[in-house]
Formats: structure tokens, sequence, C-alpha cells
């Protein structure tokens, strides 16, 4: 198979009031998150993202990236996002190279705070930026 | 017996069975077959022994896993609800946040006519007494078109500081419109109320903003009335509303009530 041909398509979800915007691109080895996530079906919506991950890890051997801006998160988005955090994990502890950065807005700096505690068991560089993410 | 003296005994047992001296002894033969049924007897009891430690063994590993495995879950599950109560206290911050902006007025930080309204509503379901005041700056208009609308406005902030500062904790003070603003006074007569009003327009006759090199100072009228019992709140801001015209027709810069004190 082509290194760069995907196993699954990439995500390009559209943001709504209660769900966030994902952008996932296998070629640049990125997923990026954005706005807030309290949807009505998380598992439904996470799933998808986490088999993404799951299987760019799986195929690839290049770095991988996750750009988020998200703001608010309901407890099974928290849950979800631990998940993909514990691939990341695994995938660093196996020698490869991944990385979080998280943007947040300056005036806000609960959201901060509260990725600093999802960065509590993560190894691999994870970066809190006071920042607006690019698109 | 321990294990040596035990050793010691089967090497003597032996030791006689192989000596040439014994062989055909009638007891040669049932020594030789005990001798062998000890051993293969030993034999299954030490097996026995070594299983029952494997299993052991194996029992305390699955042990340590389910112990390792429940404490890594368990840990896991405190990150999440510390995690999701922080975005809950956020939410309750951006809530608490959203109610603040909502009932405040935006320049001069005073309640706006949201609150003043739901807090007029509160004090006639409790049927609770209270002394409105309706002031107004005299000629505002003039100053803001003399001298533009920031000064104007500068002199709304210092006057709202002003009242806010001359007022009790449990008194409301509100912006009504542009350049009126409301006081409640919460269990209180009209002549007590007429007592902080009047102090108040003094405070505010020392207030200014300077434009360049002028310093601008302006007067208040005001109208007072005090709730009649099962007075709707807008009959009772209808007549401070009245006070207040009469006050402005009587030359301004003065305060009066309906019905006087």
């Amino acid at each position: 198979m082509d290194d760069t041909t995907p196993m699954i398509p990439d995500l390009d979800i559209p943001g709504s009031q209660s769900t966030p915007a994902i952008q996932s691109r296998w070629q640049q080895g990125r997923l990026a998150m954005q706005g807030d996530s309290y949807p009505e079906n998380s598992y439904e919506l996470f799933d998808q993202v986490i088999a993404w991950v799951r299987d760019y890890l799986a195929t690839e051997r290049r770095p991988l990236h996750l750009a988020l801006s998200l703001v608010y998160l309901n407890t099974s988005s928290v849950k979800a996002m631990m998940d993909i955090f514990d691939l990341l994990e695994e995938a660093h502890l196996e020698g490869r190279e991944v990385s979080v950065t998280w943007h947040y807005d300056p005036r806000n700096e609960r959201i901060a705070e509260l990725a600093d505690e999802f960065r509590e068991d993560c190894s691999y560089p994870f970066a809190i930026t006071p920042s607006v993410a690019p698109a | 017996m321990t294990e040596h003296e035990d050793a010691a005994l089967l090497r003597r047992v032996e030791a006689l069975l192989a000596d040439p001296d014994h062989a055909g002894h009638p007891l040669h033969e049932a020594l030789a077959e005990l001798l062998a049924r000890h051993r293969s007897q030993r034999h299954q009891l030490e097996r026995l022994v070594s299983i029952s430690d494997r299993y052991q063994q194996l029992a305390m590993e699955a042990r340590q896993v389910t112990q390792k495995r429940y404490e890594r879950s368990l840990r896991r599950q405190q990150k999440l609800s510390r995690i999701s109560d922080g975005y809950q206290a956020m939410m309750r911050e951006r809530n608490k946040a959203l109610h603040r902006a909502s009932t405040l007025d935006p320049l001069t930080q005073l309640a706006n006519r949201r609150l003043i309204d739901e807090r007029l509503r509160q004090f006639e379901v409790a049927d609770r007494p209270y002394t409105l005041a309706l002031l107004d700056i005299d000629h505002f208009k003039r100053i803001n078109d003399r001298h533009g609308h920031d000064v104007g406005d500068a002199l709304l902030v210092a006057i709202a500081e002003t009242l806010r500062e001359a007022l009790r904790d449990y008194d409301l003070c509100g912006r009504w419109g542009g350049e009126e603003f409301l006081l409640l006074f919460a269990e209180t007569g009209l002549d007590e109320a007429w007592g902080i009003v009047e102090r108040l327009r003094e405070s505010v006759a020392d207030v200014g903003v300077s434009d360049g090199n002028r310093r601008l100072s302006v007067t208040l009228s005001a109208g007072l009335c005090e709730r009649f019992p099962g007075e709707s709140p807008a009959e009772t801001l209808q007549r401070a509303d009245q006070a207040l015209l009469r006050a402005k027709r009587d030359g301004r810069n003065r305060s009066l009530a309906q019905p006087s004190p």
C-alpha cells in the first residue's frame, strides 16, 4: 500500500453550536478540533475520530500532531479526549512521534487549567498556548 | 524427620541393599520394594507441592493484575470527574458573567431596566414598602451638544459612581434612561429617603468632569414617592415621574415628593 493512502477517509465535520468542528489530514499527520462539545450522541461523533487516530497510528510511521481549540466539553466528550490522549501515549511509548497543542483564549484561563489536567498522564510534548488556532 | 535425616536413612538402606552379603536375605526383596514405593510417593508429593505453588503464584499474579487494572480505572474515573467538574464550574462562571452582563448597564455598571423591573416585581409580590426616587440630570442634552458624547458619558459614569457610593447595600440604584437614574430605598419611608436624596444632590453638585481647561458640573432634579400598600410598580413609577416633572417645571435643581413630605 502507498505510504500516504488513508485507511479511512479524512474527517471534515463542520461544527455546530453543540459539536466541535473536526478536520483530519492523513497526508499531513494532523488532526484538529475547534469549539464546544456537548453532542447528543458523543460516542457516534468521537468513535470516528478515535477510529481515525487508531488507524493512522497503526498504518503510518510518520508523526501525528493534534491542534485543539476546544472550549466547553461535557463529560462524555472529556472521556473521549482522554481515550484519544491514551492512544497517543501508547504510541509514544512505542517510540512514535506524537504531539498536542491546545490553543485557548487568554481571556479564559480556566481552559488552560483544564487542558493541564488532561496533560497530567501524557509524557509526549503537550503545549498549552494562549492563542487562536489557525482554522 | 528432617530432609537431611531422611536422605541419610535412604542412603543407609541403599547401601544395605547393595551389599552382596545381604543378597537373598528374606527381608531384601520386601525392603527394596518398600524403598521404591517410598521414592515414588515422595516424587508424587513433590509434584503436588510444585503444582500447588504454581497455582498460588498464578492466582497471586492475577490478583495483582486485577488490582492494578482496578486502580488504573479508578484513577481514570477520578480524573474524568475532576475535569468534568472543572468544565461545569466554568459554565457556572460563564452563566454568572452573562447574568451580570444582562442586568447591568454597560456604561455605568448600574442596574439596568431589566434588573430594576425584576426588583420592583419582587417587592410587589412580597408587598414590601419602599420609596422610589427618579433623578434626572438638568440640561444634560446641552452638555452632549456642546461638549460631545464622550464628555456626557464621562459625566454619567462619575455621577453613577457618586450614587453608588452614597447608597446602602440594600438600596438599588439603576440607570432608568439616558440621563435618568432610579433609586429604590427598601423599607424606607419618604422622609428618610428625602434626606438621602438631598444629600446625594449636594454630592453630585460637587462632581465634575473636565473638558479641556473647563470643568463642567451639573445639578439634578428628583421626584420621590412612597409605595402605597397594594400599589403596582407601574403606578408607583408614574407618581415618581409626575413628581420629577413638577420638579423640572418648578425650575430644576430640586426635589419634589408626591405627596409632599
